[in-house]
């Protein structure tokens, strides 16, 4: 049984002057124009196999339009949910459509990557028809991840119904400048958001947290009230990108740390803290590779929880979910459901059968996303077969730095067999040579890497391939080269 | 076929006379921003291979300084924010014992930020300068968000060898009449994008933008500097003990590699100095 997502009250007609009315026919026509042009562009990408044609429709559209996504998501009852955030952002959007989709909703999001504002464009027009005007505008609700540097120009742009902000953590130095950086252009883009919103925090994270202070809407936060507390070893291996408040910049104390620097905070120089979250998980198990579980804590009352992913940052994607799902007045049991309904989306925690071995992704593209993978990989207490993939490309960040800041030291006493590869391959092997083990093989060409690795592999064993964003999107495309999983773009969007 | 690796401990050298060295790790907390923490893992690591105890002592803002007890430095890059509070306990704290020891030639590598602040200043796009402690006699200049900052790999000479690293800063140095760079841009911005040079030597102490780690791919900077440290606390027999050489093939490889892509002729890999004289090169 799905229960529907009651109605939203009627958003007020804009009562604007005389001369916007007049424009109202020009702005259609120059959207449906626009429509248009993306979707033949759309086809023709698709058709001379440019790539999945994620970006390229929403760029010409809107050369044509630049309002276009504004137009067209005003059309959406349900309005759009924006999910940012530094990791978490595929995943977390996944979970919210599940949670939406079991409240009866129609679901449509954004595809894999394309979170950048010519993406999301992209996302409308595949859904609008030719006259500029949206498909099923009453029961579909639009669940935008959005890059978080692109985030103030969508939000602008959307003006969403909901937005759930995952963490910050340090990721792509080189294309984002400084953690601070990003902190700030969310503060900026939150500040001038109508107060009509509702905006779910992690109240775990300070630095996501403090957030509230620049929104004048309803804040909803999201956070673990008990899970094993890494405060001895967090100083020796683990990044921590938020050490001062975000209010005084005093020095932040922890009861109790998750990881890196999310768990129980508080500034005892002007007392600001981690607030008491509306959602909330406890009694948290991390037995297992394929699944977690925990009790979930919801306004209207608790449910057991479980959900298809590994790991302690899985939980908190859960919790951002539960969070949306709350604002959006939805029972406790329908969000318990959506969570249960979830499987693994593109790339994370995604298995693929291979002659016998199952392939199994684990995407990992900054510090705090590498340490909890390998975390995660600990939990069984095996030893398992591991390719670890790093590239350099820009969707990878240029500076691989990082992979220092990494607690790869979790890695040798985990391993079977280790190999490398990727455009750094190299400077992944010194690592893990750093780390106490140097890799068993190195090849920079990830097909080569994957045959080895694979070939590595006992039949009936798992690779587990921990690879950079287009690592990933590689070991994709030759796995489906070699006809074991679909061409991104001819998946079910999902 | 894929190529297999030794182990670390396959390469190991064992020291006939214990060794030992403090490396003062100045404002771990403050400046870590761009894999720092490789330097550090590299400097212990081989210092451990060959049978030498490396202790890092974390130097916070407040703790003083005493030359005697550390045989090297390191200090990183950090965020703007962060800087204005440590570069004023730089000055006030840190800044006599630190002159002390340069002058007793402690090797000491300062990474971006921690590079900029043993410079005379750091001007920002806006606001007052940032007085740094003027180890080296250059100056730092940020000309504001429309300039581009100065982000990629970067390959540079270093002496007969070369250093490989990636870069990623909005202020430009400059050097004065007595500053050394410490090389010369073959690819990349360096100093300041204009005038080819790159980081600055004063006695031991090395100033640089690169990270990447630094370190890691630079083995034979980071044998420098250990060599430094040991012949500078045990004499020749420290020294020596940093020149037998390791495994250090997969670093080479790495190296090598990045200067392949930024179209950099590889030159000789090993650089070799009399340890403790300073360095004075073009």
């Amino acid at each position: 049984m799905t229960e529907k997502i009651p109605s939203p009250p009627e958003v007020k007609p804009d009562t604007a002057p005389l001369p916007a009315m007049r424009s109202a026919r020009r702005m259609r026509i120059r959207a449906a124009a626009a429509v248009m042009a993306g979707r033949a562009t759309g086809i023709a990408t698709r058709r001379l196999r440019f790539g999945g044609g994620t970006s390229l429709p929403g760029l010409v559209a809107r050369a044509i339009d630049p309002q276009l996504s504004s137009y067209l998501s005003a059309q959406l009852r349900h309005g759009a949910v924006v999910i940012t955030g530094t990791n978490g952002k595929t995943t977390t959007s996944g979970l919210v459509g599940c949670v939406f989709r079991e409240g009866g909703l129609r679901v449509w999001r954004n595809r894999e990557g394309s979170n950048l504002a010519r993406g999301i464009a992209t996302a409308l027009l595949m859904r609008a028809s030719a006259a500029g005007a949206l498909h099923e505008r009453g029961d579909a609700a639009f669940v935008f991840e959005v890059d978080e540097a692109a985030f103030p120009r969508v939000v602008a742009d959307l003006k969403p119904r909901s937005i759930a902000i995952t963490n910050l953590f340090r990721d792509q130095l080189d294309r984002y400048g400084e953690v601070d950086i990003v902190a700030e252009r969310w503060r900026d883009s939150l500040q001038t958001l109508p107060p009509g919103a509702t905006l779910a925090l992690n109240a775990d994270d300070p630095a996501v947290a403090a957030l509230a202070d620049s929104f004048a809407g309803d804040v909803i936060y999201f956070g673990v009230e008990d899970a094993p507390d890494i405060s001895a070893q967090a100083e020796r291996v683990q990044t921590i990108d938020t050490r001062t408040c975000p209010r005084c910049r005093g020095t932040l104390v922890y009861s109790r740390r998750f990881y890196s620097h999310v768990g129980h905070w508080a500034c005892p120089q002007c007392g600001f803290a981690r607030p008491q979250p509306a959602v909330s998980a406890r009694a948290i198990m991390l037995s297992s590779l394929d699944q977690s579980r925990f009790e979930l804590f919801l306004p209207d009352g608790m449910s057991p929880v479980v959900v298809a992913l590994p790991g302690l940052y899985n939980v908190y994607n859960a919790l951002a979910a539960a969070a949306v799902g709350s604002a959006a007045h939805l029972p406790a049991d329908t969000i318990r459901r959506g969570i249960r309904r979830f499987s693994p989306a593109f790339g994370r925690a995604e298995r693929i059968e291979v002659n016998g071995r199952v392939c199994h992704i684990l995407l990992a593209k900054n510090p705090t996303g590498i340490n909890e993978v390998l975390r995660a990989l600990t939990s069984d207490g095996a030893r398992h077969h591991l390719l670890m993939l790093l590239n350099d490309r820009a969707a990878d960040g240029e500076d691989v730095s990082w992979i220092w800041d990494a607690d790869i030291e979790q890695a040798p006493p985990i391993a079977a067999r280790i190999v490398t590869g990727g455009t750094r391959a190299y400077d992944l092997a010194i690592r893990l040579k750093y780390a106490g083990r140097a890799p068993d093989a190195v090849e920079q060409d990830i097909g080569r890497a994957l045959a080895v690795a694979l070939e590595d592999t006992p039949v009936g064993e798992t690779l587990y391939i921990i690879p950079t964003y287009t690592a990933m999107l590689a070991v994709r495309g030759e796995l489906a080269r070699q006809g074991f999983a679909p061409h991104y773009w001819e998946q079910e969007d999902a | 076929m894929p190529e297999t690796m030794p182990t670390s401990e396959s390469v190991g050298v064992k020291a006939e006379q214990e060794m030992s060295l403090t490396l003062g790790h100045l404002y771990p907390d403050q400046l870590n921003m761009y894999g720092d923490r490789g330097n550090i893992i590299t400097l212990t690591q081989r210092c451990a291979w060959r049978g030498v105890r490396l202790r890092v002592v974390p130097l916070d803002i407040g703790a003083p300084l005493d030359p005697a007890r550390y045989d090297l430095l390191f200090i990183g890059g950090g965020q703007d924010k962060e800087q204005d509070e440590v570069a004023r306990d730089l000055r006030e704290v840190k800044a006599p014992a630190m002159r002390a020891a340069i002058d007793q030639d402690m090797p000491i590598l300062a990474v971006c930020g921690g590079y900029q602040l043993l410079a005379r200043y750091y001007r920002p796009a806006e606001g007052p300068d940032l007085e740094g402690i003027g180890v080296f006699d250059a100056w730092t200049i940020h000309k504001g968000k429309k300039v581009a900052r100065c982000i990629g790999n970067i390959a540079i000479s270093w002496g007969e060898t070369t250093l490989v690293g990636f870069e990623n800063h909005g202020g430009r140095t400059y050097l004065g009449p007595q500053a050394t760079p410490l090389g010369k841009v073959l690819a990349g911005h360096g100093n300041n994008s204009e005038d080819h040079a790159e980081g600055c030597v004063y006695r031991n102490v090395f100033g640089t933008y690169l990270h990447g780690s630094l370190l890691p791919k630079n083995p034979h900077l980071a044998d420098h500097l250990l060599g430094l440290a040991l012949g500078r606390k045990y004499g020749e027999p420290g020294a020596a003990l940093m020149r037998t050489p390791l495994d250090d093939a997969m670093e080479w490889r790495a190296h090598e590699h990045m200067l392949r892509r930024l179209g950099v002729a590889p030159r000789k890999r090993a650089f070799r100095t009399t340890v403790g004289a300073s360095l004075t090169r073009a």
